[in-house]
């Protein structure tokens, strides 16, 4: 990447209007903007150029799923593209994550512009810091759990554990104070994120099922009934 | 009214099967009479025209027409059947009647009877004489006064021949007459020929006395005289033409004795009249005063009253018999017949009449047909013929009516309360499947019972099925409605707010900022309504992908509590939780969920100082957690449906939005568990009681 060049965001949005509104709010933050209204001209695109990162809706024009497609078209393309998977629904998130289709984040679009440009600043910090494998960023220990800051990366007893961007701040959010609860909008407020509490209950379910994936015996993250949730040793 | 009992009473309507029947049977009845009198009538005409063909064997004397007078004396002489014994009792004459007084003379009274075998004439007296004077042992007439009984048996042709009965002591002796000597003395002397027995009684005396029929002519006459009456003793014997008259012994006198007719019966008649008569009926001659000089036949109703009556025919009998009740009864005197019918031939024409004897309402039917002598009518006929017949045969045309009709009666009657019952039950099947059809938890069943049926009740569970399919379709409709219109409206929504959020970054003037601010106010609240209406299909989905664990449920409840203690610092909390932890499988985010909103309900309504008491109790095979806040009751009209979603819900103590569906949630969870959820005002003091009941699995 070089310094100076504005890196370039293509939003795949079929709806003209916030197509457009997004594009207007991160060219504001200095981001060049494509926009594109259906999977085949977004393709097409990124069969010229990859795009630095990519915001796709899931349902495009008259293909339901449409995003998905492009999503693991694109991943295929390149690994490294962050892509941020637009939703309508808070549910559809369930659905999304259960395909791992190599998202880094999933957003429903009840997401606040500056939030969104939160989260692409984030992103692009993520890959920057990747790419200075040398610079070693802060890095949390918490038992089995290293979470790098710098990178947004989290293992679990050296094997890495793939969040999305939601997910890892959430656990980070957790694992910075252990035994300190943290209610769901302390959460949302952490991960930028303006969810409903059943979506921040599915998010934390998630969250776990990942690390069991990894560690049956994962029991860190604790449910504390009515008030919300705390990261145990 | 069920309508078991509606088609019962329609089917009582068969009963005007029977009622057509008896109607019949009564017609029947009626034309079996008139034949029946018909030819009774023909035969007494005929029995009648072959007596009146010979009046000598039907009369003693068919020119005398005199009329029969009892108070002037005229006895009526009943034929004996056997002979009687002399004792002084007339048990044994067989006769129904009691002794007539005889005519009205001085002197003791006295009560008579006379009776006829083919030799004798019997008389029986019966005195009311207490004191005895007997007769003395050589008697002295012209000085003696005795009890004793004159008898005058007077001839053809006037000469009288004059009797008495005296005793010395009760017993059998002869008659005493006086006997006018060729020297013109009277002498006592003794008639052997006419014997009679005086029997003494407490009331006076019967005298049973025989007469040899030689001696008896038309006429006869008697008298009782009492001894102690003769005191101004004058001769017995005087005549009545020598008599004082102012000497009240003189009318006691022998010839001055009345004499009345003797009736007889003509002998052989009887045997006559058995030539025409059949079995069964009973033939009788009467003269014109209606006195029976002969009868041949029997009734013989022994032999229908000998048959045990049927209980079947007595009952319907009673019910839908020819009524009879108004008709004449026989007359039952031995000696005489009467009646419109007796009547109607004496006067010259036939007659018939249905009448009913004494004892069991037997009926009879009696034809009477005039015996006509010299162009006069002299006497009748009468024939007389149980009824009982005709009633038998009806009873049997009823009884196989009734038999046959009761039978239709029952199986139709079975048929109808089978079809009733049929069509109750099914009926019933289709209220039921109709009550069910919706169900506790808003789920339409679109299955109704019948409906395979070709009939008008598979029609209506057809049309209640088409119906119920109608009415899914606009429950799913609203049901999906929120979500719908929540996930519709989003992106309208979105653009709005990320338009508002460029908006806000260029550079605005301050009142335009204003104005700003308002629009995302807005924009934020139709955000939380949008997300209100969505959460019942969150929750839904949510609970699609819920996993059962196994956790403590009281242990659970104390660390929401806690925290809700922290959550609501303005209301305050009770807890009541079992001192053993509660085992239990379920969602544990789920069961927060519901009690999150039980919570959050009861905050809403409780006041700032009210009690919210959270309890957990383990009931038999459930739990209950019950959530009771102080504050308003529910009205009743809301508490069965509070638990809809989208109910507009009561007014809350803030502002926000209230779509019901926090409750809506609870229940979709508590449903999860296979549980329930119910409202209900609590009974002490206004507030609600919210209560889940969940089974221990």
């Amino acid at each position: 990447m070089i310094p100076g060049v504005k890196k370039q965001i293509a939003i795949v949005e079929d709806e003209p209007a916030l197509r457009e509104n997004y594009a207007a709010a991160l060219a504001r933050h200095g981001y060049q903007v494509k926009t594109y209204a259906n999977r085949v001209l977004a393709m097409r695109a990124f069969q010229l150029r990859l795009p630095d990162l990519a915001i796709i809706d899931i349902a495009l024009e008259d293909e339901a799923e449409g995003g998905f497609d492009l999503c693991r078209d694109l991943r295929a393309r390149s690994a490294e593209v962050p892509i941020v998977i637009l939703t309508a629904r808070d549910s559809e998130i369930d659905a999304v994550s259960g395909l791992r289709l190599g998202a880094d984040d999933f957003l429903t679009k009840d997401v606040s512009l500056p939030h969104l440009a939160a989260r692409v600043a984030a992103l692009f910090r993520r890959i920057d810091a990747l790419r200075r494998p040398s610079e070693t960023g802060e890095i949390i220990r918490r038992g089995a759990l290293a979470l790098d800051t710098e990178k947004m990366q989290t293992t679990w007893n050296g094997v890495p554990v793939v969040l999305s961007l939601t997910e890892f701040w959430i656990v980070h959010a957790l694992a910075r104070n252990p035994g300190h609860v943290k209610n769901r909008q302390q959460l949302m407020d952490a991960a930028n994120v303006v969810l409903d509490d059943d979506t921040i209950t599915s998010h934390v379910k998630r969250v776990r099922r990942k690390f069991q994936a990894l560690d049956p015996t994962f029991d860190a993250i604790q449910t504390v009934y009515g008030m919300g949730y705390r990261w145990v040793e | 009214m069920r309508i078991r009992s509606q088609l019962l009473i329609v089917g009582l309507s068969t009963l005007v099967l029977p009622w057509a029947g008896c109607q019949y049977a009564r017609e029947l009845e009626t034309t079996l009479r008139a034949s029946q009198e018909q030819s009774l009538l023909a035969s007494a005409g005929t029995i009648a025209n072959a007596l009146s063909a010979e009046p000598d064997r039907v009369f003693r004397d068919p020119a005398d027409a005199a009329p029969f007078d009892a108070r002037r004396g005229d006895l009526y002489v009943f034929p004996l059947a056997r002979t009687p014994l002399l004792d002084g009792y007339r048990e044994d004459w067989d006769i129904a009647r009691d002794p007539v007084p005889a005519a009205a003379v001085n002197g003791p009274p006295l009560r008579l009877q006379v009776g006829v075998t083919d030799r004798y004439l019997y008389l029986y007296a019966d005195v009311a004489d207490p004191h005895f004077e007997p007769e003395p042992g050589a008697v002295q007439p012209d000085r003696d006064r005795f009890d004793h009984v004159d008898l005058v048996l007077e001839q053809a042709d006037g000469e009288r021949d004059t009797y008495f009965f005296a005793t010395a002591a009760q017993g059998l002796s002869a008659a005493q007459t006086w006997n006018l000597g060729a020297d013109g003395v009277r002498r006592l002397g003794v008639e052997p020929r006419i014997q009679g027995f005086w029997l003494q009684t407490t009331t006076g005396y019967h005298l049973e006395a025989r007469v040899p029929l030689s001696l008896v002519g038309k006429r006869l006459g008697i008298r009782a005289v009492d001894g102690a009456d003769l005191a101004n003793h004058a001769d017995p014997t005087k005549t009545a033409d020598s008599a004082d008259p102012r000497d009240p012994a003189a009318s006691r006198g022998p010839d001055t004795i009345a004499t009345g007719r003797l009736f007889f019966a003509p002998r052989g008649l009887d045997e006559r009249l058995a030539t025409f008569v059949r079995t069964g009926t009973r033939a009788t001659v009467i003269d014109r005063n209606g006195l029976k000089f002969g009868t041949a036949g029997t009734l013989d109703p022994e032999v229908d009253e000998s048959q045990s009556p049927d209980l079947s025919r007595a009952w319907f009998r009673r019910l839908m018999a020819v009524d009879n009740r108004a008709l004449p009864e026989r007359s039952p005197a031995p000696d005489r017949l009467d009646g419109a019918h007796v009547d109607a031939a004496l006067a010259g024409r036939a007659g018939a009449a249905w009448l009913r004897t004494g004892r069991r309402d037997l009926l009879l039917l009696a034809a009477a047909a005039p015996i006509v002598v010299e162009g006069r009518p002299r006497g009748a006929v009468i024939l007389e013929q149980a009824g009982d017949q005709l009633v038998g045969l009806r009873d049997r045309a009823l009884t196989r009516l009734f038999n046959s009709t009761l039978l239709a009666m029952a199986v139709a009657m079975t048929f109808v309360f089978g079809f009733a019952t049929w069509l109750g039950l099914r009926i019933g099947r289709l209220q039921e499947g109709a009550d069910s059809a919706i169900g506790a938890d808003g789920h339409i069943r679109l299955e109704m019972p019948e409906s395979a049926s070709a009939d008008e009740l598979g029609a209506l569970s057809r049309s209640f099925e088409r119906l119920l399919a109608r009415l899914n379709e606009h429950t799913q409709y609203l049901r999906t409605l929120g979500g719908k219109l929540s996930h519709e409206l989003r992106t309208p929504l979105t653009i709005v707010r990320s338009s508002l959020d460029n908006l806000e970054s260029g550079d605005l003037r301050e009142d335009q900022r204003i104005f700003l601010r308002r629009a995302r106010e807005g924009s934020v609240r139709l955000q939380s309504i949008l997300s209100a209406l969505g959460a019942a299909a969150r929750v839904e989905e949510s609970i699609k992908h819920a996993e059962r664990t196994h956790f403590d449920l009281r242990e659970l409840l104390a660390a929401a509590i806690a925290g809700y203690r922290g959550g609501f610092p303005r209301s305050r909390f009770e807890a009541s939780l079992p001192a053993d932890p509660c085992p239990f499988r379920g969602a544990p985010d789920l069961i927060v969920q519901m009690l999150d909103k039980l919570v959050e309900n009861a905050v809403d309504y409780c006041p700032p100082d009210g009690v919210i008491s959270v309890t957990l109790v383990r009931a038999g095979g459930e739990f209950e957690i019950s959530v009771v806040n102080d504050g308003p009751s529910i009205p009743d009209e809301l508490l069965g449906r509070l638990f809809e979603s989208l109910i507009e819900q009561r007014t809350g103590a803030d502002d926000r939005p209230h779509f019901g569906l926090g409750l809506y949630i609870a229940r979709l969870i508590a449903e999860f568990h296979a549980g329930t959820v119910t409202a209900a005002n609590r009974e002490a003091a206004t507030g609600a009681l919210f209560a889940v009941r969940l089974p221990v699995i």
